[in-house]
């Protein structure tokens, strides 16, 4: 079985060198003045990921999603027509928030203040006593959000977006759509609160140079003889987005448990046909959001910014159909147990570069070669908060953040 | 009196009242917080069982298990996690524990 194969061949150096190779400054991993400017220039101008249209199966399913960064709680809705909108989860007598449960049903929404309740589509229906108010109810909907869906995946706007989802991502939407999330109707999820720029947090799961020191067993299958970093084989961009195509060990000695358990996953995810051409392809979108291919361990990630120095991960394991017997039930279980596994170990070390950062003593950090998706990022987000700097002052952006660094 | 597991797994009993849990929290915390004794000796034990559980199990409608079975699936569901001990991270497991516990579980398809 084992015959002579090539080594492994990841991307050289020299294709990725026109990313740059100048160190990174450190401020915007942890400086508030740069999360200031993010805020804006970053999360108000791009499409964010908050949720999957698998929780909104009905008319009334409703989700509350929080953005810190912009100080947004969004509501989410399915309309009575079958749309998903999303508004601000606002109302527009005095501006309570409507919504305090998380997700739910209902057919309308009704302020806990006066009583003013809103449809599925957002219009004002009834306020007591309205006849006193000097307005018309068709004035007084929830302000409404850009919303799009791409592979089932679902993304607002919360500025003006001068590119619909599909545009902005590019050819990254048709690979969204071969991804087993577009056909997920379940999924798993777990959580996590960190210590941590959004950016380090987010930068540690989009470089495999940690790997063997900080998963030496969980990640074993990740890293091998070949390629004892565990090198990505490819890795793309589009724009602010980008793309790795994961190596795997060829010789991956599972355990046991963990063979039998792997082996499950895979038969159900040829049995079911997701086990497309993308099942080794991971999606980095721009500005917080990963998505794996894998049918085996489906996960998806977003990293919210709570501010310069915190930030909330939420990981999803997405899954097609209801558990229909036993074998999947477990096979899912599996999966996100040792998905976790590696989550968990990732934590403490991105908490502990945040907390050198956080003490000023780096003017700059760096980025080898095969960390070109960091660089990738840092680059975009440069790019967008130098422009933004320079709209407001109605100067030229200057190349690079050094001026604040 | 019905039995406590299914006919072929009467070698799991002394390991049911820790090791049946409902709920994909309480069996991570499980993990965590169990004796490693115990929680070796039950992998030991259960770990072989595993292929043949699941194929009994499978046999019947996973909604409505008849009680010894839905045992049986929520112990091979905290075997689940108990083998990420077992034989993934050995030694490694006391400090895991902890790092374990800020990665909190909010749903699954079995039930979180
Ligand atoms: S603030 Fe909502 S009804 Fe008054
Ligand atoms: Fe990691």
């Amino acid at each position: 079985m084992h015959g002579e194969r090539p080594g492994f061949q990841g991307m050289s150096d020299d294709s990725l060198a026109w990313l740059g190779t100048a160190p990174i400054p450190a401020a915007p991993y942890h400086d508030p003045a740069w999360f200031e400017l993010e805020r804006e220039a970053v999360f108000r101008r791009s499409w964010l990921q908050v949720g999957h249209i698998c929780e909104l199966p009905d008319s009334g399913s409703f989700i509350r999603r929080e953005i810190e960064a912009l100080n947004v709680s969004l509501l989410i809705v399915r309309g009575r027509d079958g749309e998903i909108r999303a508004f601000h989860n606002v109302c527009t007598h005095r501006g309570t928030q409507l919504v305090e449960e998380e997700s739910g049903r209902r057919g309308t929404f009704s302020c806990p203040y006066h009583r003013w309740s809103f449809g599925t589509d957002g219009a004002l229906l009834a306020a007591p006593d309205f006849e006193r108010f000097f307005i018309d109810k068709a004035d007084c909907a929830l302000p409404r959000v850009a919303l799009d869906i791409c592979g089932g995946l679902i993304f607002v706007h919360l500025g003006t977006p001068d590119k619909g989802l599909r545009d902005d991502l590019g050819p990254y939407a048709t690979m969204l759509d071969g991804f087993p999330a577009a056909q997920a109707t379940t999924f798993s999820e777990y959580v996590y609160e960190i210590d941590a720029n959004w950016k380090l947090t987010y930068d540690n799961f989009q470089e495999n140079y940690h790997l063997r020191f900080i998963h030496p067993r969980s990640g074993a299958p990740a890293v091998g003889e070949d390629n004892p970093f565990g090198y990505p084989v490819k890795m793309g961009f589009h724009g602010p987005h980008r793309t790795q195509t994961i190596w795997t060990n060829p010789d991956p000695a599972p355990k046991p448990v963990q063979a039998q358990s792997f082996g499950r996953a895979a038969r159900f995810a040829m049995a079911d046909g997701t086990a497309g051409p993308h099942s080794r392809d991971y999606l980095a979108l721009f500005p917080n959001f990963f998505i794996l291919g894998s049918p085996a361990q489906p996960f998806s990630h977003t990293v919210w910014p709570i501010d310069a120095r915190r930030s909330r991960g939420v990981i999803r394991l997405y899954w097609q159909g209801e558990d229909d017997c036993a074998s999947r039930r477990y096979a899912r279980e599996y999966a996100m147990a040792s998905a976790r596994d590696i989550h968990a170990e990732d934590r403490d070390v991105i908490e502990a570069g945040q907390r050198g950062l956080n003490s000023g003593a780096l003017k700059h950090i760096h980025f080898q070669a095969q960390e070109a998706l960091c660089r990738h990022l840092f680059n975009a987000v440069d790019e967008r908060v130098q422009a933004w700097r320079a709209e407001r002052t109605g100067t030229t952006p200057v190349a690079r953040a050094e001026a604040i660094a | 009196m019905t039995a406590l597991l299914p006919a072929a797994f009467e070698a799991l009993v002394p390991f049911a009242d820790r090791w049946v849990i409902d709920g994909s929290i309480a069996r991570a915390a499980r993990r965590g917080d169990a004796d490693p004794a115990d929680r070796a000796a039950f992998f030991t034990a259960a770990a072989p069982l595993l292929d043949a559980a699941l194929a009994h199990l499978d046999r019947y409608p996973i909604d409505t298990l008849p009680q010894a079975e839905q045992r049986l699936m929520d112990m091979m569901l905290t075997l689940a996690h108990v083998s990420l001990t077992e034989e993934i991270l050995g030694d490694q497991e006391p400090a895991h524990a902890r790092q374990r516990q800020s990665m909190r579980i909010t749903r699954s398809p079995a039930g979180a």
